[in-house]
């Protein structure tokens, strides 16, 4: 039982530290991002911009794009989005 | 029950409806195909997507070749059998989601109703259109109004789809007899 | 029900949903349309068919079910 506990502690620490690093990706993409540039693309690449801000998921945002997962990478560099790894 | 599995015809029309977001308190996530989303253009249904994919209650399913092929076969079956009408790649793929993975279908496509319907080896395969889910959702007391015709007419009103009359009224008497 | 018995539902259901797609149509907006999409609005009205009738109009189908709306033709399922 005791043990028991100990385990979940570390794993809710762990998934607070994960949430923490994701949360301030997510802050540093977004206020570094050139929102000019994004506003003035097509809704679906428009989304997908958004998308990868919030979460930093490449791959995902790419196929929203109807993209390439190269392709999408190099239009995240052209709006100033950086990869937060 | 957990998770479902939409296409094209579902999505375009649910992402309309001012109570969308009725679908994610009734199944923990819905898998939309790669093949799908490539088929959404709207900024309307795109943006509903891709905020839902960030919040988990969207995810995206990558078809594998097996399922693909499969689905190949499927859209085959279709066009050689008579009296069916044939399903395309994009609603093959979630019929063959649906059958290995039994997540329930979101489809308004009439193909896939007659197949599951018709073809033995479809019969296990579960699959709601809108009709199915609202009621769901009424049957989950998730809509406040008393009439369940109200919340129907209302989806007709914001996407412009009508539910055939013998089916919708056959709902609203088992959701009134429920009651 | 057997599959005879299915297939005469089916038959059914096919033209309660035609007849409410005729019925509920924008003619005078169809009839304006260009040759291609006239056609697919005219195609999708008799079959129910949205992917050959987009195909028909050389559109996405999102794109198609958008002019449907326009067109003030239902998707009956």
């Amino acid at each position: 039982m005791a043990i028991d506990n100990e385990m979940t502690k570390t794993l809710e620490e762990k998934l607070e530290k994960w949430h923490k690093l994701e949360e301030e990706a997510r802050r540093i993409r977004e206020s570094e991002a050139d929102w000019s540039f994004i506003e003035r693309q097509p809704p679906k690449i428009k989304a997908a911009l958004k998308y990868y801000i919030k979460t930093g998921d490449l791959y995902v945002a790419s196929r929203i794009a109807g993209l390439k997962v190269e392709e999408f990478n190099l239009l995240r560099i052209k709006a100033k989005i950086p990869n937060v790894a | 029950m957990e998770f479902a599995i939409a296409d094209t015809c579902f999505l375009i029309d649910w992402s309309l409806w001012r109570r969308r977001d009725t679908l994610f308190k009734i199944f923990k996530t819905v898998f939309v195909p790669e093949t799908v989303l490539n088929e959404i253009v709207s900024e309307n249904t795109i943006v509903w997507i891709a905020d839902a994919i960030a919040e988990g209650k969207l995810s995206l399913f990558t078809e594998t070749l097996d399922i693909v092929n499969e689905a190949r076969r499927i859209v085959e079956k279709t066009r050689v059998t008579p009296g069916i009408r044939g399903v395309d790649l994009p609603e093959a793929i979630c019929l063959v989601i649906g059958l290995k993975r039994k997540y329930i279908v979101l489809t308004e496509n009439r193909g896939v109703l007659m197949s599951v319907d018709l073809l033995d080896e479809l019969k296990e395969v579960v699959v709601w259109r809108a009709l199915e889910v609202i009621k769901e959702a009424y049957r989950r007391r998730l809509f406040s109004e008393e009439n369940p015709l109200s919340i129907f007419r209302e989806y007709e009103l914001d996407t412009h789809h009508r539910f055939p009359i013998s089916d919708l009224e056959r709902v609203i008497y088992e959701l009134k007899r429920k009651a | 029900m057997n599959l005879k018995e299915k297939l005469e539902k089916w038959r059914k259901l096919e033209e309660e949903a035609r007849k409410m797609r005729e019925s509920e149509a924008d003619w005078e907006f169809i009839r304006k349309q260009r040759p291609r999409v006239r056609a697919a609005l005219e195609y999708y009205i008799v079959t129910g068919d949205i992917r050959t009738s987009a195909k028909i109009a050389s559109m996405n189908i999102e794109e198609f079910r958008i002019l449907l709306r326009k067109a003030k033709i239902p998707v009956v399922v």
